[in-house]
Parts: structure tokens; sequence; C-alpha cells
């Protein structure tokens, strides 16, 4: 049984959240109240809340990805350490704490995957941009719905392969065989359509100027 | 390849290790063109992914094990507790189940991610010494074949050597046996000047060879032979026997005394045993008898003859 789909609530709000009931960026909001700035100046107080805080988001991406138990918890504790490693590096005029946690989570999880599949790791972040390197997408401001509305002008096929990798996170495989795409094309639609997207959003930020 | 045609395929490069879909070509692609991309190369494609599949993220709050777990990895809480205020107490206590569990676990002993981790390093590093233990060994197996090999030539080397040092210590041994005879010979020759001396020649076929001398010295009552190129005898079959022709003293040969030749090559010096006193020897004659010699002679075979 794969374990994403093993979800334990612990208390009302993340029942109410998981069904929807309450959304998940008011409970987002909670947690974007930069916590990240006091766990680089080492505050180990701030760095148990961000665990709180973050944890059950970085959870749910981690089991996204990886099935088994124990690895997704070692994964998890990772994804965490690099966390408290790489905090400096967090900008709030670039993204969203949770996006920035969620952007290495998501790595984290990746990179294991391709490790089970005996695949070369990607770059860490250490061999990236700098993370502060002004966007032009304002995607900090931009809030997720309204993004999503941004990329309904992509065409049908990729909203399509998008809403299946991102929503309900199957792999390229899976999505190959669900649409009957080859699976190179499904790659390369993808691909191509997350480099239209950041264009749209482009597009979107220069013509109306939305929380510039 | 135009530099747009590149930048295009970098960005699909880019974009397909944000989605994680790259290959080991395509990887090491990747890792080239970035090099020549600083300029251009940003995380917004990352962030957006992020941003799009965060939409869907519904999160599911961490077990305590876990999140006590996670705590833990972090440098700075490894050796501190975060205090919780006393009112939280009823709130863990649906955690105890899970905190029972996790006793369980550790009862048990059961492998964390950690243990396998490790215990898969210790593997690995036991491997390798095992491996560098075999390498050795095999080493060790192969110079010890070669010690043996050369054990076996230099003993055999040994043997040979210890042959000719005996060889040689038989020849030193002879030599000095035969040295004060030699001495002898040459003082009778030099400090006594009314010494004898003759010359052997072969009296038949068989010691055609043969040559030497004979000095005596009538006053001493002392004289040797010297003797080179005589055949080897058996002492068990025959002796060479001296005899003295001292025609004052008796017609008949006296005897000189009987001895061995046991050395092919060299000289050989042999002392004249006279049984009787010689007054004016006029002759020296070797004969072949038998063991032990004879007291008269039948001079059947004659091996040599000095005469005045």
């Amino acid at each position: 049984m794969p374990f994403r789909n093993f979800i334990l609530f612990s208390n009302i709000q993340s029942f109410e959240i998981a069904l929807g009931i309450v959304p998940p960026s008011e409970n987002q909001g909670l947690a974007e109240k930069l916590i990240l700035p006091l766990v680089a100046k080492g505050d180990e107080a701030a760095m148990k809340r961000c665990i709180d805080s973050y944890g059950p988001l970085v959870w749910s991406i981690v089991c996204r990805r990886i099935n088994e138990r124990v690895d997704a918890e070692e994964a998890c504790q990772e994804i965490f350490t690099e966390v408290w490693r790489i905090a400096g590096r967090f900008d709030s005029k670039v993204s969203k704490e949770s996006t920035f946690i969620g952007m290495i989570a998501r790595r984290r999880s990746i990179d294991w995957q391709r490790k089970q599949n005996r695949l070369p790791a990607l770059a860490n972040l250490d061999s990236l941009p700098e993370l502060s390197t002004p966007s032009t997408n304002n995607l900090h401001s931009i809030d997720r719905s309204e993004l999503w509305n941004i990329l309904n002008e992509l065409p049908s096929d990729t909203l399509n392969l998008f809403s299946l990798h991102f929503e309900k996170g199957l792999t390229h495989d899976e999505i190959a065989r669900q649409t009957k795409l080859p699976i190179g094309t499904v790659k390369t639609k993808l691909r191509r359509g997350l480099i239209e997207a950041r264009k749209l959003l482009k597009e979107f930020n220069n013509g109306e100027g939305v929380a510039q | 390849m135009s530099m747009d045609e590149t930048l295009a395929r970098f960005e699909e490069l880019d974009a397909g290790r944000v989605l994680g879909d790259l290959t080991s070509e395509e990887t090491s692609e990747w890792q080239i063109l970035v090099t020549d991309m600083e300029d251009v190369h940003s995380i917004e494609l990352e962030l957006l992914a992020t941003e799009l599949e965060l939409k869907h993220v519904q999160p599911c709050d961490l077990s305590s094990s876990l999140s006590n777990k996670i705590a833990d990895t972090i440098p700075a809480f490894s050796n501190k507790n975060i205090n919780q205020p006393a009112t939280q107490i009823i709130s863990i206590l649906p955690w105890l189940g899970w905190a029972a569990a996790a006793c369980l676990l550790v009862f048990f002993n059961l492998p964390t991610g950690d243990d396998i981790q490790n215990v898969s390093a210790e593997l690995t590093q036991a491997k390798t010494e095992l491996s560098d233990k075999e390498k050795t060994i095999i080493e060790l197996e192969s110079a010890k074949q070669e010690l043996a090999k050369l054990n076996e030539k230099l003993s055999s080397e040994l043997l040979t050597e210890s042959g000719k040092i005996d060889a040689l210590n038989n020849q030193i041994a002879k030599l000095t046996e035969k040295l004060p005879l030699l001495q002898k010979f040459e003082s009778l020759i030099q400090d006594e000047s009314d010494t004898q001396r003759l010359e052997f020649a072969s009296a038949s076929d068989p010691y055609a060879g043969l040559s030497g001398e004979v000095i005596w010295n009538d006053e001493k009552q002392e004289g040797y032979m010297s003797l080179e190129n005589l055949a080897v005898n058996d002492p068990t079959k025959n002796q060479y026997q001296l005899w003295i022709v001292d025609p004052e003293r008796d017609e008949l040969p006296v005897d000189g005394g009987v001895f061995n030749i046991t050395q092919k090559d060299g000289k050989s010096i042999i002392p004249i045993r006279n049984a009787l006193v010689i007054n004016k020897p006029v002759a020296f004659v070797i004969t072949l008898e038998q063991p032990g010699g004879v007291v008269k002679s039948k001079q059947e075979i004659v091996v040599a003859l000095a005469k005045s």
C-alpha cells in the first residue's frame, strides 16, 4: 500500500484542512511569520517552531514521492537539516517561507527517488544561483489559486498534464499510462509547459502590475 | 548550435531538472551548460513548480516521534530539550500511543534509516577491508613462493659451495700435510751440499708420462722422492715400493718403503723409509707390489728408475 495514502490526522485543524474545510492558505498564513530569519540566527526555539509549522507540509511533499515510511522519515530529517543549514539564504522578497521550504523538500524527495532509480543526484542548493536573486515573477505575492488561474491560458493538454503531475502527484510513467502518450512526449510537454508557464506569469506581472 | 538554441536547450534541461526527469546523460549535459549560463540561470522555474505543487498539497501532521527525531538531527537541538508547558499534558495524551509504539520500536531495536545506512556503510567498509586483506594474503602467498624458490636455489648453491669448500679444505689439508715434507725436501737440497739428486725415468709404457726426482743424503740417512703424473693406486690391491740399489752394502736392493699415490695432479713428496743403512746408493727403483710390499721384489712391474 503506497504510504502517500496513509495520512494521519493528529488534530482537528489538519483534519479540516485535509477535508478542505479550512483552506491550506489560511493555515499557511499562520506559518508565514518569517521564522527562517530567526532560524538563520541559530534560534533553537524558532527552529522548533519551524518544524512544528512546516513539518506537516514537508511530510506531505515527501509522502507524495516516497512510499516507505522509514525512507520518508529519513528524508524528512535531511530536509530540516538542510533548512537549518541554509535558512540564511531565504529572502522574503523572492518567495514565501512555505515555498522556500517546499522547494527544499521537493528537491530532496526527487533526489531520493532518483537515488532509488540509480540516477545521478541533481545539483544541490549550494551550487545553484543565489536564492536571493530578485525574481521578475513576484511569486511571493501571488496567491496559489490565482497562479493557476493565470496558467489557464496554457494549452488544455498541457494543463491536463500539469494537473496530473502537480495536483495528483503522478509520475511521468503513470501519466504516460493514463494518457496513453509516449513517455518522451509527457516529459517534453511538461518541461516546455513549465517554461511557458513562467513566460505567462512574467507577462501577467508586466501587463497588470499585480502586487508590484 | 547558436546562442539562442543553446539557451533553449539549457532551459529545457533546467525544466527537466526541476521536474526531476533528467536522464544521466541529460544531467551531465546540464552540468556542462550551467557553467556558461550563470547570468541567465535562476530559480524561477523551481519556485514556480513548487508553487504549483503546494497548491494541491494537504499538510498532515508529523508524529511526535518523528518531530523529536528531526529536532535531534538539528545540531543545536541534539543536547537540549524544549520545555513543554504543564498545561499541555492533556493535549499530549493522544500521543502516548505513539510514544508507546516508539518505545516498542526501541525495545525491539528495529533498524531505522540511519541504522540501515550505518550498517550499510560498515558493511561496505568491511567488504573493502576484506578485499584488501585478500589482496595482502595473495601477495604474501606469492612472496612465500618466491622465498621458497629463493631458499631452494640458495640451498643448492650453498651445497655446491660447501662441496667446493670441502674440496678446498681437503686440498689445504693435503698441502698442509705436504708442506713439512716440501720444507724438508728443500732444506735437504739447500742445506746439505752432499745430497745426491737423481731424476726418475719411467721404466715401462704404462708410466711413460711419469717425471720426478729422488734426493738422498748419506750422512743424514734421509731422502725424499718428488713424483708427478704417477697413477693413483688402490692400496687394497697394490702399493708402490721403493728399492735402493747399494752395491757396496749388498747385491740385493734395499727396501726403501711402500707408499701410495693419492692424487693424480700435482707433485707428491714421498719420504724414503730405508729399512737398513745405505752407504752409497747408485740407483733407486720403484716397483708395483702387493699391499704391504714384499721383502724381495720379483720386479714384475717396474715403474720408474733413477740412477747415477
